[in-house]
């Protein structure tokens, strides 16, 4: 009798083992390529999720200020003798930073990271029909963030591998270095794709590339370049925005991408993850709750780290006189009972600590013009120049008179001082002093002045600075040696 | 070997069993039986062992009566019979008893021939069973009755020091926490390297932590290929086979056992810190150093005293206790076996503790002669409390670190007995500081988990030795998570405690893994030839459900859920599965039971691997020569059993994650635009579908060796296994936008000698038996990427490298060559970007005449290896009429740990309590110190926060695990109790070590988690692990 009941048992199992695709499971918290990139609705969000890495660029303790502010004389770090937990963005500041240094390998990592999802996104684009203006829109802002990525590669690292397909195999995951030619060629061909591809500001989402960013872009690739004529023609097809006439509101958050924002990281404050945290980072450190909340009013916790981004005496001398664009920059507070500078541009009210909602500024129309007046100079037109400085300067929002500059070299020195304090704090003035060849002789003066008195740079009595800092001063990054290493072809 | 008290007895089939155990201690006293004396025939003689010596203690009896007698000092016994035609039954411990019938003689001398009972005995191994005589592969059972007296929750830690070849780490003292198993060095690039546990011929999801070790009958581990590869892919690390108690037949029976004890930390090993005075000498010298004034608190260091010990104040005296009974029916056509359990552990930290129910039922019904149908059922239900205790100060938890760390000077104590939330003193404390000795109190972190393990199979024998076996197994588990950090407790410092800081986090996590096997076994002898053959098929599928939610902002400690967090985070949930189909086949031959020959192959069918590759094949080759049956050696009277063998196979190992060969793109990664919130994603991986398993080939030769009649038993072993393949999360240029690419490179060679020594040294009236093992492994890497022929690993500061040409998982680090003494010294000496007059000095070992932090720059070399040279484990035990002596030891020999702790407790900051030795740091060119630390003024980067030699120290250690003195009372008269035995023992009691840490058997990662293969040795501070007194009874009922 038992025996069918035995056969019935074996039956049964075996059965379920002929069950067809027993050993093919796709995962179900996520998707796989291969189902992935079929309709517009994928391309579309694939194209937001491009601009994810953007966020970690700019923001924390590995954001772009470190490289592009901090670097430069207008910012530095407050020593902290009681952690030291940290040191890595102060070694960006002194100039002892190696191909080690987890600042600059961010920004490597980062780049490449926008570019590889760019390329995951143009690669198939083309091969699934959908409307053309959606499939122009996106494969616009994918040249655009492909450019601009490019852009902030070449300027920070020089010659740099050029990716322009989603790497498949392990062999595609590394390839030689590209020329800098080669990749400004490359930028200059994706930023014009995007100018043309691209809708203006007027017709797109607010907080997306624009034709206008795009055209941005290409007018400071050709600025680096010093072709001014091209930048003066590009950088002219730049309309449709106006400065907004209280400086403070340029970055009020209540005001995302105003009049005067060409393009601008976007941020969000809330639980999902997409929020900002500039002030906190930038925040002097140790400092008690109570301190912080005589900021932003709202319940905090002390905060012991370090401080990082503090406007140095320099910057604050640079402001003149009447200029109030130096209040709206700059503030003081109160930490461990010792009035500190700190960056005011990006504190706003927010309702959770740590949690804010502030952008950060890439393009204004601000500097589009003050491009416009250096491109226009170089090219020896300095009374043109002046017109374009003076609208920035001249402004009503900045309470100074026109510049009386003349003549070239004069004009030139206005327009950089210019740039330094309209644009403070917005990571522009380490690339400026590159591109004009000033960095040697500004940080060595910079280094002079700071280890020769420590205590004006926030040092606490009795620590000296390394005996390496400022003595060689490179105007790039090395690649990540973590890098180095696994490319063969390097 | 001990004397086995378990000697069972009848209760008829009745259920006396509670009514007896609560007799138990008046039994013990009363009931002297009576019986009659008829003097009719007396029998006297001699007993002796066939080595001569004479055996005191023989219990000679009658067959089918009553009397009994054992045999004096000088081996005498005499015996008083009622029929001649009597049979005699000698029986005595380690021998075979031995029934001689009386034929009407008055004297008789008798010979007792030694048990080799453990070469005939059946071991469970991978689809059926075996004996050490007959098998060809290198295997070890241990029998978990010779573990029962040691006090712990896992059968695992109960079996540190007794398996050749394994190691087996207690990282943690942790109470529930499982230990690390490493059989033959096992190592994985980037996968677990734990072996396969299979419980019941079930290959289970996990480990058998949780699992009573009272449920245990034994263990069998597999250590060869020919022993695992019918597990195919998942073998790669050896296979633990642990075996259930089933009802044993003919017997009804009761038992039961308890034990209960006390854990303490002992003195030695806690870290050397300084006390109240002399940290505030310390601080005062650093303002000093500095030129600033010194802050008041810190003027007058003598005032402290000794101030106040931390760490001492989180420890306590912890008690532990055991309770376990079993029952054994066996009717007709049934039979069962149910073990049930309590245990409880509260742990030496406070507010840790671990608790376990458990039952497990085993029952077997004989539907006729031809089918058996069994079911094994196993629930478990855990509790488990573990308050953030391990890691490092700026990890996950690390309470017990940042204690270390707190200054001396304070008190953590109000003065009417309560504990303050924080302590954060002015002119002392350089962050806010939290009260860890509140916040280990405050802190939850509770697991709750129930598992149930089952079993049901038919077997079918239609003809003789024909069976035909299906089974269905399921393993089902639950572990519901609850973390509240309420608004009086922080994990870190410079994190005040707040309603802002109190956070939630709840996780619930199941899944169920079930298996089908179907199987056909028949063997059959043929005159001299021995055929056994095997054939099945098997279908496993697992899947998971994980959940998470998290909150933080509590306004009010008293609501633990998410209703009280002002902020609430997104929940997550995560599926994962697997399936795995699988043929296998064995065949086994033997010609005479003198050459032995078997041959097995597994296929597996995975849905882990690619899609261009689904299947594997894992065979193996194993052949033995039994000489000792040969007649060249048959009659050489010191041999009593001798065996070569050697194996060759290939096994697997596919824990390289579900999903792994996909290009998986994932969702979430949104983009605000304005004020809206775009969905995104982002592919974040790279498929690969031709991923598949690391394979590993594995040969052995050895030997079984049994000397003067099996009282010495020696096994040898070599292995050399190469492993190729090797899963891999190859780290790629990040220029291509991902991270790491999943794939099958390299290859790494591991080889070692295992040797085991069993020996009865003394067989008489005093025993003592010697249980030696020792195991010499090594590794060395043939191969790794086309990308990269060097692979560095980082967990927080400490480097290692894998590297060609040598050993996996290398300290990589520089060498510290003093401190820069003076300007002459700093001017003269390579320096790097940190380097000041004072500062510590490391060698420039590229001569480029800087010194550079990088893996690949030329500064760091190796300087430490985590793998011991060898390790062993030793067992002797005494036993003297009615007392038993156990000593166990295990230990290593020959490894490195990189104290990695040492980054706070050397900090020269001065912001946190630091080794007493720091006192002889930098100060000046006048006062340099003892040259091992540098200034506390500037640049201490370099002192901590770059792995160097001052780090690594030897691991080597000799732990006296268990040491048992057991007495077992007479009680062969007594009508109820079978046997009754008392214990005390001390778990943990030496530990013989250089090793200047808490626990020599250290390894973890930064968050106190276990480390992967490739960060083995570091130090990152986890909870001690204690010295256990207990006190045991053991009750065997008739």
């Amino acid at each position: 009798m038992n025996k069918n009941i035995f056969w019935a048992i074996i039956l049964m199992v075996s059965l379920g083992a002929c069950k067809k695709g027993f050993l093919e499971i796709p995962a179900k918290t996520a998707l796989s390529t291969p189902v992935f990139f079929k309709t517009e609705s994928d391309f579309q969000q694939a194209i937001n999720g491009a601009y994810a890495p953007l966020r970690g660029l700019y923001g924390g303790q590995n954001g772009a200020w470190a490289m592009g502010e901090q670097r430069s004389d207008n910012t530095t770090y407050k020593y902290n003798p009681n952690d030291r937990g940290s040191i890595q963005s102060e070694y960006i500041k002194d100039f002892t930073d190696d191909a080690n240094n987890p600042v600059s390998a961010n920004k490597y990592f980062t780049d490449y990271s926008i570019i590889a999802r760019v390329n995951q996104v143009l690669e198939p684009i083309d091969g699934i029909d959908f409307g053309a203006a959606s499939k122009n829109n996106i494969k616009g802002q994918a040249y655009f963030l492909r450019a601009f990525a490019y852009f902030d590669l070449v300027q920070y690292f020089g010659q740099v591998p050029l990716h322009l397909k989603p790497a498949k195999t392990l062999d595609e995951t590394s390839l030689p270095l590209s020329s800098v030619e080669n990749v400004y060629a490359q930028i200059i061909a994706d930023a014009k794709q995007a100018a043309t591809l691209l809708p203006n500001k007027a017709s797109q989402e607010a907080g997306r590339a624009t034709s206008g960013a795009a055209k941005t872009l290409l007018g400071n690739v050709y600025m680096v370049l010093k072709r001014w004529a091209d930048a003066e023609a590009i950088l002219k097809e730049v309309t449709g925005y106006s400065l907004v006439s209280d400086y403070n509101n340029v970055f009020n958050p209540s005001q995302k991408n105003n009049s005067e924002s060409v393009f601008e990281i976007q941020y969000k404050e809330g639980n999902e993850g997409l929020s900002s945290n500039f002030f906190y980072t930038f925040l002097i450190q140790p400092i008690s709750a109570a301190e912080i909340t005589a900021i932003t009013g709202i319940q905090e916790v002390p905060r012991t780290i370090q401080g990082f981004n503090l406007p140095t005496p320099d910057i604050i001398a640079a402001y003149e006189a009447n200029d109030k664009r130096k209040d709206a920059s700059i503030g003081y507070l109160t930490a461990g009972g010792v009035s500190y500078p700190y960056i005011k541009k990006y504190s706003h009210p927010h309702a959770v600590t740590n949690n804010t909602n502030d952008n950060w500024p890439v393009y204004r129309y601000a500097e589009v013009l003050l491009f416009l007046a250096e491109a226009v100079n170089e090219q020896n037109r300095p009374g043109d120049a002046l017109t374009y400085l003076n609208m920035v300067r001249a402004n009503p929002r900045t309470g100074l008179t026109a510049s009386l500059a003349s003549g070239q070299t004069a004009v030139r020195d206005a327009i950089q001082n210019e740039r330094r304090v309209e644009l403070a704090f917005e990571n522009k003035r380490w690339p400026d002093l590159v591109r004009t060849g000033k960095a040697d002789e500004v940080m060595k003066a910079f280094g002079i002045r700071f280890k020769a008195n420590p205590l004006n740079y926030y040092f606490p009595a009795g620590i000296t600075p390394s005996p390496a800092s400022y003595t060689n001063i490179r105007l790039l990054f090395p690649i990540p040696a973590s890098e180095v290493a696994l490319n063969p072809y390097f | 070997m001990r004397i086995s008290t378990s000697i069972y007895l009848k209760t008829k089939g009745r259920p006396h069993y509670l009514i007896a155990l609560f007799a138990l201690a008046i039994s013990l006293f009363i009931s002297q039986p009576l019986w009659a004396q008829t003097p009719a025939f007396t029998v006297s003689g001699k007993i002796s062992s066939t080595m001569g010596e004479t055996l005191p203690g023989v219990s000679v009896s009658v067959k089918g009566g009553q009397n009994v007698t054992t045999s004096d000092a000088n081996g005498s016994y005499k015996i008083t019979l009622s029929s001649q035609t009597a049979t005699l039954v000698f029986s005595y411990v380690g021998f075979k008893s031995l029934e001689v019938p009386v034929s009407n003689r008055t004297s008789i001398n008798v010979q007792l021939v030694e048990d080799s009972k453990a070469l005939d005995d059946v071991v469970v191994v991978a689809y059926g069973s075996t004996t050490q005589r007959s098998s060809t592969g290198a295997l070890q059972t241990v029998n978990a009755k010779e573990l029962q007296d040691i006090p712990a929750a896992q059968i695992t830690q109960k079996l540190q020091g007794k398996l050749a070849g394994v190691q087996i780490n207690q990282a943690s003292g942790k109470p529930g926490q499982g230990l690390q198993v490493r059989i033959r060095g096992g190592a994985s690039i980037s996968t677990g390297a734990g072996p396969l546990y299979v419980v019941d011929g079930f290959p289970i999801a996990g480990d058998i932590s949780n699992i009573n070790p009272d449920e245990i009958e034994n263990i069998t581990v597999l250590k060869d290929a020919a022993s695992t590869s019918l597990y195919g892919s998942r073998a790669a690390f050896g296979v633990v086979v642990v075996t259930t108690k089933a009802a044993k037949s003919g017997q009804t029976n009761i038992s039961a056992s308890v034990y209960t004890g006390t854990q303490q930390v002992p003195q030695k090993g806690r870290p050397d810190m300084m006390n109240g005075t002399e940290w505030a000498q310390f601080k005062k010298e650093y303002y000093e150093d500095l030129g600033q004034p010194v802050p008041v608190p810190l003027q007058n260091p003598t005032q402290y005293g000794e101030g106040y010990d931390w760490y001492d104040a989180m420890l306590r005296s912890a008690p532990l206790t055991n309770y376990s009974i079993s029952l054994n029916t066996n009717k007709e056509n049934f039979s069962s076996s149910i073990v049930a359990g309590y245990f409880k552990q509260d742990g030496v930290l406070l507010n840790s503790g671990y608790e376990r129910f458990s039952v497990r039922l085993n029952s077997l019904f004989k539907v006729n002669d031809q089918i058996k149908v069994g079911f094994n059922l196993a629930p478990t239900h855990t509790v488990n409390n573990s308050p953030s205790t391990d890691g490092m100060f700026f990890g996950g938890g690390g309470l017990i670190n940042n204690a270390l760390l707190t200054p001396p000077v304070l008190n953590y104590q109000n003065p009417d007995g309560s504990y303050p939330v924080t302590v954060t003193t002015a002119g002392i404390t350089a962050f806010p500081t939290p009260n860890w000795v509140r916040s280990i109190q405050d802190i939850t972190n509770k697991s709750k988990d129930n598992r149930i393990l089952s079993n049901g199979y038919v077997e079918y024998e239609p003809i003789s030795k024909l069976v035909l076996k299906s089974s269905i197994n399921v393993d089902f588990a639950q572990s519901l998570f609850h973390s509240f950090q309420p608004s009086t407790a922080s994990r870190a410092f410079a994190s005040t405690p707040s309603p802002l800081s109190a956070g939630l986090f709840d996780s619930n996590y199941q899944y169920q893994s079930w298996l089908s096997e179907n199987t056909v076994n028949y063997s059959k002898q043929i005159n001299d030839h021995g055929f056994d053959v095997l054939a099945g098929f098997t279908k496993q599928k697992y899947r998971s459900d994980y959940s998470t939610i998290s909150g933080s902002n509590y306004p009010d400690d008293r609501i633990e859920t998410i209703a009280g967090a002002l902020i609430k985070n997104n929940s997550t949930s995560d599926i994962q599965e697997w399936s795995l189909t699988s043929f296998l086949a064995r065949l086994n031959y033997n010609y005479k039971g003198k050459y032995l020959f078997a041959a097995s192959i597994r296929r597996d069918g995975s849905s882990r691997f690619g899609s261009a590759n689904k299947w594997g094949n894992f065979p193996s080759v194993s052949a033995g020569w039994v000489l000792s049956q040969e007649s060249f050696l048959r009659d050489l009277k010191l041999v009593s059993f001798f065996k070569i063998r050697g194996s060759y196979g290939v096994t697997g190992n596919n824990n390289i994650g579900n999903y792994t060969q996909y290009a998986t793109v994932s969702s979430g990664v949104n983009s605000p635009f304005g004020s809206t919130t775009a969905s995104g994603v982002a592919v974040t991986n790279l498929g690969n579908d031709v991923l598949g398993w690391e394979t590993t080939k594995q040969l052995d030769l050895g030997i079984d060796l049994s000397i003067l009649n099996n009282r010495i038993n020696f096994t040898y072993d070599y292995y050399s296994k190469k492993t190729s393949d090797l899963l891999f999360s190859l780290a790629v240029p990040r220029e291509s936008g991902f991270s790491s690419f999943t794939g099958n490179v390299g290859e790494i060679k591991f080889w070692g000698h295992e040797f085991a020594i069993n020996s009865n040294n003394l067989v008489g009236k005093f025993k003592w038996n010697t249980n030696f093992n020792i195991a010499f492994s090594d590794n060395k890497v043939l191969a790794l990427s086309s990308l990269s022929d060097r692979l560095y690993t980082g967990n927080g500061t400490a480097r290692s490298i894998t590297q060609v040409g040598q050993r996996i998982g290398q300290f990589w680090g520089l060498i510290q060559d003093g401190v820069y003494k003076d300007q002459a010294d700093f001017n003269s000496s390579p320096k790097s970007v940190n380097s000041q007059v004072g500062t510590i000095k490391f060698r420039d070992l590229n001569g480029d005449g800087v010194i550079k932090y990088g893996d690949e720059e030329g500064d760091r070399t190796v300087i430490g290896n985590p793998f011991p040279k060898f390790v062993f484990g030793l067992t002797n035990s005494f036993t003297y009429k009615n007392f038993d002596f156990t000593v166990v030891a295990s230990g290593s020999y020959g490894n490195d740990i990189a104290r990695m702790m040492d980054e706070g407790t050397t900090n020269l900051d001065g912001v946190f309590n630091v080794l007493k030795e720091v006192k002889d740091r930098w100060r000046s060119p006048q006062n340099p110190g003892a040259g091992k630390y540098g200034k506390t003024t500037a640049s201490t980067g370099d002192d901590r926060a770059q792995f160097h030699t001052r780090f690594v120290q030897d691991g080597s250690y000799l732990t006296i695990k268990n040491i048992t003195l057991g007495y077992s009372l007479p009680v062969e008269k007594l009508k109820v109790l079978k046997s009754v035995r008392f214990y005390a023992s001390i778990q943990q009691a030496f530990v013989f070590t250089n090793y200047d840490g808490i626990n020599p058997e250290i390894g973890t990662d930064l968050n106190g988690n276990a480390p992967n293969s490739l960060s083995q040795g570091l130090d990152f501070s986890a909870y001690p692990v204690p010295r256990t007194f207990t006190f045991g009874l053991n009750v065997n009922f008739k």
